[in-house]
């Protein structure tokens, strides 16, 4: 009787669940594999290069990097290493806060995080959605997070994208409808999207290290206790044939 | 000469012991059908352990200080950090311990569940029931103020939001909030004294009432799911000509099934620690992750999934004094089991039709103000009925719409059972044995 | 119901294999809580290796330098410093002259306790129970010896040292000073390393 009652009921839950996260879904799909240690490095690389100088990951240390990307000492030193620090060090960016309060507007937050925070998704869309905006101090706007204070520091790979605005009803004032691609950049669109894919897989790798030992640890772990079940189940049935 | 430490040195100096052991385990004469609902005692002492243990390692890493470590973050949520990252295996034992909280509720849940559907609060069952209402209660504030500590966004605007709850207390309401925190706002007062009662205080007195729960049942012995007991049934089986018949000894049977139970439980916790252990949001809150900002309230502020149910209650109802009762309420109103349920019937099997409707409906209801309290009943409707709908509306009618039947059931069962209606099934005389 | 006859056997043999089994996972499962006591990224990132510039250290001085919370000391020693290491009136007053107590790399197994002579790189924590030992660098009576001939004198429980931090007879101190692992990058610049940090789990 138990089972004639839970079982439709925890279906029933699975569905309502499924109908709540397919309302998010306005957002573009990563793509992102942790798995994928190419990416991560070439991930790593654009974060260095284009993000650091603003953006600090606090949590992570260069030495970490280097141990789970497969990288030498050397490598992440000489090719990652745009903050001056030690290869023990975290990874701190040389923008004083206060001076970014001051240029910026608002000091820019540590990346440590991010993705457990906002998702690989949010992060993959938010590279991906600015637009030149000449109404605001830096030039640059975003459709995801409206006014962030922050430049589209990738657009020489990207290309400048401009808003397409929607005709109101009189009375209401324009939205943006959608973006398109004004000025190509280095890299095609599809070359940009591997691009930010690569820095979004890396952002999500930091977010949390441990799902690559994690996932390469859980077939051993879910194989062993799999059998250990099946041997405590022939030991009850062994000794519960007294009972019956 | 007696060897020292032989059976029968231990036998000269602690008499006891051996008969103890026998009379819990080897000689405490379980129904013999104990099904599916009846894993999850032992499961829940497995858990308790679990947090116990990966508890103990995690104060040893983390700083229970709200102090800024750099700009914006504590020490306290950098020290979760510094687990995760830098301390070898640190996030495996952080993963088991976040998913051992999350588990505990799903595991007690279905506990109590179980005690609903036979009976097992009745009489003489009054005492283990009451203290395991206690040991719900100190669970609910141990999770509470252990969610507390990471000091992430939610941790801090949770906290607050909560403790503010405390305020509709007429009179004493707001010097018992201010009391509560040790400032005038939440802040590292609040934390600090939160981690000495989430590690110490609480762990303490959990264990006291679980040892309690224990030795009470064990006092009366087990209900089972035919509601039959055993002890007045026939007496003598394979093991003792004086226990009951449908009795088997704990151990090693129920050990031993335990056992396996075990097994699957842990099969489906390191899935979830290994392969997913946010499990999408619901175990550990995306908003954790960002630092606590009293400066930046997160778009929604709701408990973690297992306060749900209750959160949705306190906030359906727009008085705040009477969300706060009516919260008080759900939670008491089960202290009050033993007495409302005034049948003599206990297991569900043999009761009348409406009382297993009755239950139905309140386990529908619970699980249905747990999704209104973790705002997918509200994303639910949006998604149905279009971004156009009056959400506040819809949620209240639903809200109040289960909130009834939740009290209701009560309500139901008092008046069922008070006035002679219910028209209840023959109960056998002995247990229909399980397959 | 049959009554069957119980094969003591197979319960034996299943208790015993399904034991073995449980007892195995729960040691493996006991491994990772015994190694986060081991020293964690932060703590081998502050005992990460340290790199001395020795050209400010002047003829006859001893510096002091942090290294994973402990003093290492750089001594410029004299030529007249490095004599005394190999005149009977210290070496046969040493309990451990020759080093053969394991308190040095294999490269500073000799009796200037260094790679290069000149200077002594050394963590400069007594024997006994762990004092700094005070820097003697005179050649001549002092009042605890008079036949010193430069070295360390501890004012806790008066353990002597030479100046390769060799420990003297009569002194509660067994060992000679430790001196730590380290590596010359260039003529003016050694870097104390100690041992490899262990891989990130």
């Amino acid at each position: 009787m138990t089972k004639r009652i839970v079982v439709p009921f925890v279906l029933a839950l699975g569905l309502l669940f499924g109908a709540a996260g397919a309302q998010a879904q306005t957002l573009m799909d990563s793509g992102a594999n942790v798995r994928d240690q190419a990416s991560l490095q070439r991930g790593a690389k654009l974060f260095m290069n284009y993000c650091s100088g603003c953006h600090s990951l606090h949590f992570m240390r260069y030495s970490r990097i280097a141990h789970d990307l497969g990288l030498s000492q050397k490598d992440v030193m000489q090719h990652l290493d745009f903050t001056g620090g030690k290869f023990h060090d975290n990874i701190v960016s040389a923008m004083p806060v206060d001076g970014a309060r001051q240029w910026l507007g608002k000091a820019p937050p540590d990346l440590s995080l991010v993705v457990d925070e906002m998702g690989a998704d949010w992060v993959y869309t938010y590279l991906n959605s600015f637009y030149f905006d000449p109404s605001t101090t830096v030039g640059w706007n975003n459709t995801i997070l409206k006014n962030a204070a922050m430049p589209n520091v990738l657009w020489e790979l990207q290309g400048i994208q401009v808003a397409k605005m929607s005709t109101p009803k009189p009375g209401d004032k324009p939205v943006v409808e959608g973006l398109e691609l004004k000025r190509p950049g280095r890299m095609t669109p599809a070359q940009f999207h591997a691009a930010t894919r690569d820095l979004t897989a890396f952002l999500e790798y930091v977010s949390d290290p441990s799902a690559l030992p994690r996932h390469s640890m859980a077939p051993w772990v879910l194989l062993y206790l799999a059998g250990f079940t099946f041997l405590a189940l022939l030991l009850k049935h062994e000794y519960w044939k007294d009972v019956h | 000469m007696i060897k020292v430490f032989s059976k029968e040195w231990f036998v000269e100096r602690a008499p006891g012991l051996l008969p103890a052991y026998r009379k819990h385990m080897t000689e405490y004469y379980a129904p013999k059908n104990f099904n599916f609902m009846y894993y999850f005692g032992s499961l829940a002492l497995l858990i308790l352990v679990n947090q116990i243990v990966t508890g103990i390692f995690l104060a040893m890493f983390y700083t229970p200080s709200a102090r800024q470590v750099f700009p914006g973050v504590s020490e306290a949520f950098a020290s979760v950090q510094y687990i995760m990252r830098d301390v070898d295996w640190g996030w495996l034992i952080r993963f088991m311990h976040t998913t051992g909280a999350s588990m505990f509720f799903i595991v007690i849940y279905f506990h109590m569940f179980r005690s609903l559907m036979y009976g097992s609060y009745k009489k003489p069952r009054e005492l283990v029931w009451l203290l395991g209402m206690l040991v719900f209660l100190i669970l609910m504030a141990e999770a509470f103020m252990g969610y507390v500590l990471p000091w992430g966004n939610m941790s801090y605007w949770g906290a607050k939001v909560i403790i503010s709850i405390f305020s509709a207390i007429p009179w004493i309401g707001d010097t018992l909030v201010t009391w509560i925190m040790g400032n005038f706002i939440v802040g590292g007062p609040t934390l600090n004294r939160f981690f000495s009662l989430h590690v110490i205080a609480l762990p303490l007195v959990l264990l006291l009432l679980v040892v309690l729960h224990l030795a009470a049942l064990h006092e009366v012995g087990s209900n089972n799911p035919d509601g039959v007991d055993v002890k007045h049934g026939p007496k003598g089986n394979r093991w003792s000509p004086d226990a009951p018949k449908d009795g088997i000894p704990f151990h090693p049977y129920y050990t031993l099934k335990d056992m396996v139970g075990v097994g699957v439980f842990l099969l489906i916790c390191a899935f979830i620690i290994f392969m997913a252990p946010k499990v999408g949001g619901w175990f550990i809150e995306h908003e954790n992750f960002a630092p606590a900002n009293s400066l930046v309230t997160p778009p929604d502020i709701k408990p973690v999934w297992y306060f749900s149910p209750f959160y949705a209650i306190l906030r359906t109802i727009p008085d705040k004094g009477l969300g706060a009762l009516a919260l008080l309420c759900s939670i008491a109103v089960l202290f009050f089991m033993p007495w409302l349920d005034r049948g003599k019937v206990k297991s569900i099997r043999y009761r009348g039709t409406s009382y297993k409707v009755a239950l139905t409906l309140f386990a529908i209801a619970f699980v249905c103000l747990g999704l209104i309290g973790a705002d997918v009943a509200s994303k639910v409707i949006l998604h149905v009925l279009g971004p156009n709908t009056d959400i506040t509306w819809w949620l209240h009618l639903i809200g109040y719409i289960f909130i009834a039947i939740y009290f209701g059931y009560f309500v139901f069962l008092w008046v069922y059972t008070f006035f002679g209606l219910e028209r209840t099934k023959p109960v056998p005389e002995r247990v229909t044995t399980h397959d | 119901m049959a009554d069957e006859v119980v094969d003591h056997g197979r319960r034996r043999f299943l208790t015993a294999t399904t034991a073995v089994v449980g007892l195995g996972g729960l040691g493996t499962a006991i491994e990772p809580f015994v190694r986060s006591w081991m020293p964690s990224a932060r703590s081998k990132a502050a005992g990460a290796p340290v790199t001395i510039d020795v050209s400010k250290i002047q003829s006859g001085q001893i510096v002091d330098y942090g290294w994973r919370g402990q003093p290492v000391c750089v001594v410029n020693r004299t030529e007249a410093m490095l004599a005394t290491l190999t005149s009977s009136t210290v070496t046969s007053r040493l309990k451990d002259p020759d080093c053969n107590a394991v308190q040095q790399p294999p490269n500073c197994k000799n009796p200037h306790r260094s790679i290069k002579a000149q200077y002594l790189i050394m963590i400069r924590i007594c024997t006994h129970l762990g004092c700094v030992p005070d820097f003697k660098p005179k050649i001549g009576p002092e009042t605890f010896d008079p036949e010193w001939r430069s070295g360390f004198f501890c004012p806790c429980h008066h353990s002597r040292y030479d100046i390769s931090g060799r420990v003297y007879d009569g002194s509660p101190a067994p060992l000679n000073m430790a001196i730590p692992e380290y590596q010359w990058i260039d003529d003016t610049h050694v870097r104390v390393t100690g041992k490899e940090p262990a891989t990130y789990v």
